[in-house]
């Protein structure tokens, strides 16, 4: 036990090595003559492409606008996500009419109405906004309702035998209490967030990494594919960890300051 | 009858839709937009009736539910393995945790061209697909459920004498079963927006391929109808895989 | 040193006050006609069997939830929750977001009370409650003691002329919850609040109260009442064996058990 504890400092390497032994077979693989290096290019001739593809800049230049449609859908998204969540929680006659309205759409898959975005608002940023919204805007409707929802009476009556009203509770009990759902709803949002963008450029748009990621493909250039699309799993695991380490600050008060979809 | 009355609240319920079909009637109707952009909710209707009868909408159906089903199976099946090979096996866990960390968080659907690349643009390629996008929800839940055990549960089993093959079938799986479910239920949209994105995207056929090409050649009553049958597929099944669990003592966990 | 019914004027009244609930089958009738005055100063108990609804009647006198007749406090009928009724809850309901400190000033948020006094009023709270050092520590962090210490102090701060307790030391382990009780009596004895508590302890209602009540089980109807009068003087460790301290604990021990009786022979299962 003490030697194990010792090596602890070395965990975060001990996990990379099994991608480095994914990659060493990914190598051999091609090096043995396996499978053709056209259909599985060899991880170097990947590397060289990123390399060249982040100096050129199309990797920075086509994430960013990625990044910034898939954002501004979270942003959006989450800022009505919150509000509906709150007013469905809060207001039984609200519950009433918008209840069917999310049960309905909840299941409904959002890259289905690319298509229709498409007819809408042509082929752009606004079709892509538009479904990364609508695919945001549930998971955070649903969380924060529940959240709100299941506040204890308890501190309903403790803040109000302290004189508070219901508007003053919303931000000092109501949206407290619902803090760790609305985190949770926020962290699979952000999942939907990058599908939704990246779904609806191969889909079609003009520009993003989805956009190139279907270009290479499209023309063959396979190294550069697979380098893209590296660069998507990267960033989606960075974006992912920060929100992480984010509700991990915020929510210190909380019994499970990790929350359990973090099993991984 | 008071505003809060349960009946009433219904009522309300089954207005709001009600309220939604009106006003998409109306506007379409009052020439507010142009049909194209928004076709009548009736023009519609009868899109539907029609692309049902001529065989187009049934058979597009059954290609993708099968898609997505044959993901689904997949990934339940590798799910189901890899979550318990990781709780229960110390070396298994440290060479998987890593791709599950990374895989779970990054969205699938980027990596649909290789999939292209490697098994054509036929069902295979998307029914593989979809089990890469299902496979990390189902082992995620399915690791949960086995680290969470009993213990005691897992030592009475071996104090019993019983096989690690009937430890397994007897006690490990029954006690994950109701996580396993609830990330079926989660993993089962993640399934349906794979496989039409793909379909969209890539072709060959199915909902998504038919929405796209309907899109292009401007038939707008037939984007809508399809769209229609995608969301009540996506609540029929979700309703579908709750009720099974609130009526399966298994599955709700309590057995 | 503190003589019982030491009636300056009537704090509380409670006038036939009946509280049903609508079930899928019906109304069930929770509280009967219970009518009730509690003196200025004065510490009342209400025990009674489980699911009497004790807690209940003190819901309606919180003015969190409605209820057939009249709750008045100075004469006045009260319309839903007051700043001059502080309530403190058995699971302590304290904000797990809020550090103790913060815990403890949050009624003085919406006040317009200068900083420099609330940061007095926080100082001296958590010198009361013997929880110097833990003022930064957020709920999750402390014992339920410790929790149970910030909700009073929380509900002092407010300064609230009525104290309601709802079995404020039941979720407490015996030694702490002697502990607070030995507190609160201090607490009470600086402050001379009005106090309705609701409890199932006979000997915490017998050790702390002027009067306790008895309730029947549902529907809930005060049956007896006791006056405390007991020397006061005496440290716990003599009160509590004295004579006449159990002869009152007895007593009303055996006229809860005939609730308790009353009730299972009314609902057998």
């Amino acid at each position: 036990m003490r030697r194990l504890a010792r090596l602890a400092p070395l965990a975060p390497l001990a996990r990379i090595v099994p991608l480095l032994l994914f990659v060493a077979a990914w190598h051999l693989v091609g090096v043995a003559g396996l499978v053709d290096p056209a259909f599985l290019p060899p991880p170097g001739r990947v590397a060289v492409a990123l390399v060249d593809l982040l100096r050129g800049g199309q990797i920075g230049d086509n994430i960013a606008v990625t990044l910034l449609r898939a954002f501004t859908g979270l942003a959006l998204g989450a800022t009505a996500g919150v509000w509906i969540g709150v007013m469905m929680a809060r207001s039984e006659v609200f519950d009433a009419y918008a209840a069917p309205l999310v049960g309905a759409t909840y299941s409904l898959p959002k890259s289905a109405l690319v298509p229709l975005f498409i007819l809408w608002f042509g082929i752009g940023s606004t079709t892509a906004i538009c479904a990364t919204f609508l695919a945001c805007l549930l998971p955070v409707v649903v969380n924060t309702h529940h959240g709100v929802a299941t506040t204890p009476k308890v501190l309903v009556w403790s803040a109000q035998a302290m004189g508070f009203s219901d508007r003053e509770m919303l931000g000092r009990v109501f949206l407290m209490h619902a803090l760790p759902d609305i985190m949770t709803g926020l962290r699979i949002a952000l999942g939907f967030s990058f599908v939704l963008a990246i779904s609806s450029e191969m889909i079609a748009a003009n520009s993003g990494i989805g956009k190139l990621i279907f270009m290479y493909g499209e023309n063959g250039t396979y190294d550069y594919m697979f380098a893209a699309i590296t660069s998507v799993v990267a960033v989606a695991f960075s974006a992912d960890r920060a929100l992480l380490a984010v509700t991990h600050r915020i929510l210190r008060w909380h019994d499970s300051a990790v929350p359990a979809a973090d099993a991984a | 009858m008071s505003r809060h009355d349960p009946l009433w609240l219904r009522v309300r319920s089954v207005a709001s839709v009600v309220v939604v079909l009106a006003a998409w009637e109306a506007v379409a109707r009052a020439g507010l937009v142009p049909p194209l952009f928004l076709p009548a909710f009736s023009t519609v209707v009868v899109t539907l009736w029609g692309v049902i009868r001529d065989g187009s909408l049934p058979e597009d159906l059954a290609i993708s539910l099968g898609r997505a089903a044959g993901g689904l199976t997949l990934a339940t099946l590798a799910g189901v393995l890899v979550g318990i090979a990781m709780a229960r096996n110390r070396v298994a866990h440290w060479l998987l945790d890593p791709f599950v960390a990374l895989g779970f968080p990054s969205p699938k659907i980027a990596f649909l061209p290789i999939f292209i690349l490697w098994f054509g643009i036929g069902s295979l390629s998307k029914i593989l697909l979809v089990g890469f996008a299902c496979v990390f929800p189902v082992a995620i839940g399915t690791y949960a459920a086995a680290r969470g055990i009993n213990r005691v549960l897992i030592w009475s089993g071996r104090s019993l004498g019983a096989s690690a093959g009937v430890l397994l079938g007897r006690v490990v799986l029954p006690a994950c079963a109701p996580r396993i479910f609830a990330a079926m239920r989660v993993a089962l949209p993640v399934a349906l927006i794979t496989t039409f994105t793909a379909e969209m995207v890539g072709g060959g056929g199915g909902m998504g391929a038919t929405l796209m090409y309907s899109q292009r050649f401007f038939e707008s009553p037939v984007v809508f109808a399809y769209l229609l049958v995608m969301l009540a597929v996506g609540l029929v099944l979700d309703t579908t895989m709750r009720r099974l669990q609130a009526r399966s003592p298994v599955l709700r966990g309590d057995a | 040193m503190r003589p019982a019914g030491t009636v300056s004027d009537a704090k509380i009244e409670i006038r036939g006050l009946s509280k049903s609930y609508s079930t899928g089958h019906g109304s069930l009738l929770a509280i009967d006609t219970v009518d009730l005055t509690l003196a200025e100063g004065e510490f009342v108990s209400i025990v009674g069997p489980s699911g009497c609804g004790k807690s209940t009647l003190l819901y309606v006198v919180g003015g969190f939830l409605s209820a057939d007749g009249d709750v008045l406090v100075d004469g006045t009928p009260i319309r839903g929750p007051g700043t001059d009724r502080g309530i403190v809850f058995q699971d302590y309901a304290l904000f797990p977001w809020l550090t103790v400190r913060r815990n403890i000033l949050f009624g003085l948020e919406r006040r317009d009370v200068p900083q420099a006094e609330r940061d007095a009023v926080a100082d001296r709270l958590i010198g009361v409650i013997g929880l110097k050092g833990f003022e930064h520590r957020y709920p999750r962090e402390l014992s339920g003691g410790m929790r149970q210490r910030v909700a009073i102090a929380r509900t002092m701060a407010c300064d609230p002329a009525v104290l309601l307790l709802d079995e404020p030391f039941g979720a407490l382990d015996a030694q702490t919850r002697e502990m607070m009780q030995d507190e609160l009596l201090r607490i009470w004895l600086d402050t001379r609040k009005t106090v309705l508590m609701i409890t199932h302890d006979v000997s915490e209602a017998v050790y702390l109260s002027n009067r306790i009540c008895i309730m029947s089980a549902r529907p809930g109807r005060i049956v007896e009442e006791f006056s405390v009068d007991l020397d006061r003087t005496l440290p716990r460790e003599e009160l509590v064996v004295s004579e006449p301290f159990n002869r009152l604990r007895n007593a009303v021990w055996l006229s809860v058990r005939r609730q308790a009786v009353a009730a299972a022979h009314a609902d057998p299962g």
